[in-house]
């Protein structure tokens, strides 16, 4: 069953997922004002698979059921799969101009179907096949499912096991003979309060002595024990404002992150994935960083449109739309912009299939793409904020705007007096100009630049991360062979 | 009654599939519309779906990719496919041509 948008938000109101926010329990969370907007997100996921515009990207034939399902609980079965979940990724991001949250999930349900299968050929356990039976669950359900896999860490420099505070790994405390029971935290979750289940990794590759927090597993966003402690964001209290619109830049969309809290919470063993396999704790890693890698080539340069589009809009409304410098600028955000688009179609392009059957991605360009993703976004909003001009973090509030309280010696109101001194060209009025101004405030320093800025830089690994995968992945023993031969070195 | 069934009959049934509008160099929808326009009630036109019968599939891709999948949906005279504006003069002759032979 495909659920739409509606369906989808009425289905979180069924949960009874606790969270909290500004140090209080917020009960009506679904409706929260700062909440909000990301659940609009997540819901366009669902709403755009029943557009037959969108739909050949939006869904996919399960190869477990058969059936239709919303790509976003999909295996990736070739590597046009791969491509389309590039695709269908930029074309949320265009029409949400936010982190729409349901990739993570995605991503580690293509992981974990690979790693378990891996686990159980090595040690003849029955994962493989609880996460299948799990998945279809998801699929027939088409539940939201947070991919959690970033521990708080504590000491960076310590190993889990060496932390002072065993907590700062989500770790198993008890085994017992129908599950586990594990304790600890996901930091920076997207979309967690959002989701109807999280899926469990581990953060890091695992010596024997931390074996115990190689562990990988699901459960309902409502599991006893478990609760969200809701991430702010710059500026989110405009939200709270009465009548907030135009101070918004982005009035109906969002993104969500949460640190989630496993206060000692029972898993049963068909829902338990990995259990003190600890050597693939770095297997599993790789490739859900991997594919969140690839992931960043579709959302970001999605998100990455709309800035562009609205500083093209910035530039007819402050009348600079003919100079060419301005021109050039657009011209650089779009060839910055399609060059990650290009590496998320590459590394898609160039997937290869698992032992499980499902699609790989290629795990040095997903790296380059996302080492990409971490400096790009910078300098297409940096190009936009030249474009844009300072009025975009000047101007008086929307509230400022609509007052008729006269402050002139005429009578001018202030509204009369922002719109006066505010105008730019003839192509828009000021209302026009203020809205596209405080949009690419949104995603420059608002709340939509956790997606598009910090997110690019830390999402999917730090960018050390992934220059250490493209260190192991870039054959430069074979780039120096072919250096000797060209040079005509005969030396081996 | 039996007059307007079989009239209904011979009407050329066309499924139409979108690619999934990732980044369309045009509206395909609009581009859809002008189409069905010109054909008014001459072709019955309606999103493609696995389980019918097709006379003739149209594509309708949003740039030179055309990535849209079609290969799951039954259709007797195959495929037109478009992923440009320009196309839809194209389009419209194609189908023109395929009413005219199956008059
Ligand atoms: C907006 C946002 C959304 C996110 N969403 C999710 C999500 O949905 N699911 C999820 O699981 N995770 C998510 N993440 C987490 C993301 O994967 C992490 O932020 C990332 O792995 C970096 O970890 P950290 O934030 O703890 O930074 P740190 O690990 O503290 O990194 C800070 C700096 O320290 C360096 N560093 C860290 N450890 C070492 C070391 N041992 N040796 C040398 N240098 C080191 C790093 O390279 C970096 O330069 C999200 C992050 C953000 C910002
Ligand atoms: S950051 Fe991008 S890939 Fe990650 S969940 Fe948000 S939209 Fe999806």
């Amino acid at each position: 069953m495909l659920m739409t948008g509606e369906q989808y938000i009425e289905s979180l109101r069924k949960l009874k997922t606790r969270v909290y926010m500004f140090g209080e329990k917020v009960e009506n969370w679904v409706d929260h004002p700062i909440i909000r907007p990301s659940i609009n997100s997540v819901a366009m996921t669902y709403e755009l698979a029943h557009d037959p515009q969108y739909e050949d990207l939006m869904t996919a034939k399960s190869n477990l059921t058969g059936e239709k399902v919303n790509r976003f609980s999909h295996l990736h079965q070739s590597t046009e799969d791969l491509v389309k979940k590039v695709k269908m990724q930029r074309l949320l991001g265009q029409k949400t101009g936010s982190c729409f949250q349901r990739c993570v999930g995605m991503d580690a349900f293509n992981a974990v179907y690979s790693t378990t299968y891996d686990i159980d050929k090595k040690y003849g356990t029955d994962y493989h096949k609880r996460f299948v039976d799990y998945l279809k669950y998801v699929q027939e359900e088409d539940l939201t499912v947070d991919g959690a896999m970033t521990d708080p860490k504590g000491d960076r420099s310590k190993a889990p096991s060496a932390q002072e505070d065993k907590d700062l790994y989500l770790h198993v405390v008890e085994k017992r003979e129908d599950g586990i029971v594990v304790r600890g935290a996901k930091a920076h979750q997207t979309g967690s309060i959002n989701s109807h289940e999280h899926l469990i990794m581990p953060t890091i590759a695992l010596r024997e002595e931390d074996k115990a927090y190689a562990v990988s597993f699901a459960v309902p966003s409502d599991a006893e024990g478990l609760f969200m402690i809701y991430g702010r964001q710059s500026c989110d209290t405009r939200k709270l404002e009465e009548g907030a619109d135009i101070d918004l830049g982005n009035k109906k969309f969002g993104g969500q992150e949460a640190l989630v809290v496993f206060d000692d919470v029972f898993v049963p063993n068909e829902r338990v994935f990995m259990c003190e396999e600890y050597d693939f704790a770095g297997v599993l890693v790789e490739r859900f960083a991997g594919y969140h890698r690839q992931s960043y080539g579709g959302c970001k340069v999605g998100v990455g449109d709309v800035l562009i589009g609205a500083a093209a809009l910035a530039a007819d409304y402050n009348g600079v739309n003919k100079a060419s410098h301005i021109k050039d600028k657009l011209i650089e955000m779009t060839h910055l912009n399609e060059t990650l688009y290009c590496c998320g179609i590459a590394c898609s392009s160039e997937g290869y299939p698992t032992e499980a059957g499902n699609y790989q991605i290629d795990m040095l360009l997903a790296n380059v793409c996302k080492q990409n993703v971490t400096r790009f976004p910078y300098e297409i909003v940096r190009l936009a904020e030249d474009i844009a001009g300072g009025l975009m973090v000047t101007m008086p509030s929307e509230q400022d705007f609509r007052s008729d309280l006269k402050v002139g010696k005429n009578g001018e109101t202030i509204g009369e007096i922002c719109n006066k001194y505010l105008v730019g060209s003839p192509a828009a009025t000021t209302e026009e100009r203020m809205r596209v101004l405080r949009l690419i405030e949104n995603l420059a320093l608002g709340t939509a630049a956790v997606g598009y800025r910090t997110e690019s830089m830390h999402g999917a690994g730090s960018p050390q991360a992934q220059r250490i995968m493209i260190a192991r992945q870039g054959n430069i023993e074979a780039k120096k062979e072919l250096a000797k031969v060209i040079a005509g070195i005969k030396k081996n | 009654m039996k007059i307007i069934t079989e009239r209904f009959d011979l009407k050329l049934k066309c499924g139409v599939r979108f690619c999934g509008g990732c980044n369309p160099r045009y509206d395909r929808g609009r581009a859809l519309e002008k189409i069905k326009d010109y054909f008014k009630d001459r072709i019955e036109f309606s999103y493609a779906k696995e389980d019918v019968d097709y006379d003739i599939l149209l594509v309708i891709g949003g740039c030179t990719n055309n990535c849209a999948s079609f290969s799951q949906f039954n259709s007797k005279l195959g495929s037109i496919k478009m992923w440009s504006e320009d196309h839809i003069d194209k389009v419209i002759e194609e189908l023109e041509g395929i009413l005219l032979k199956s008059n």
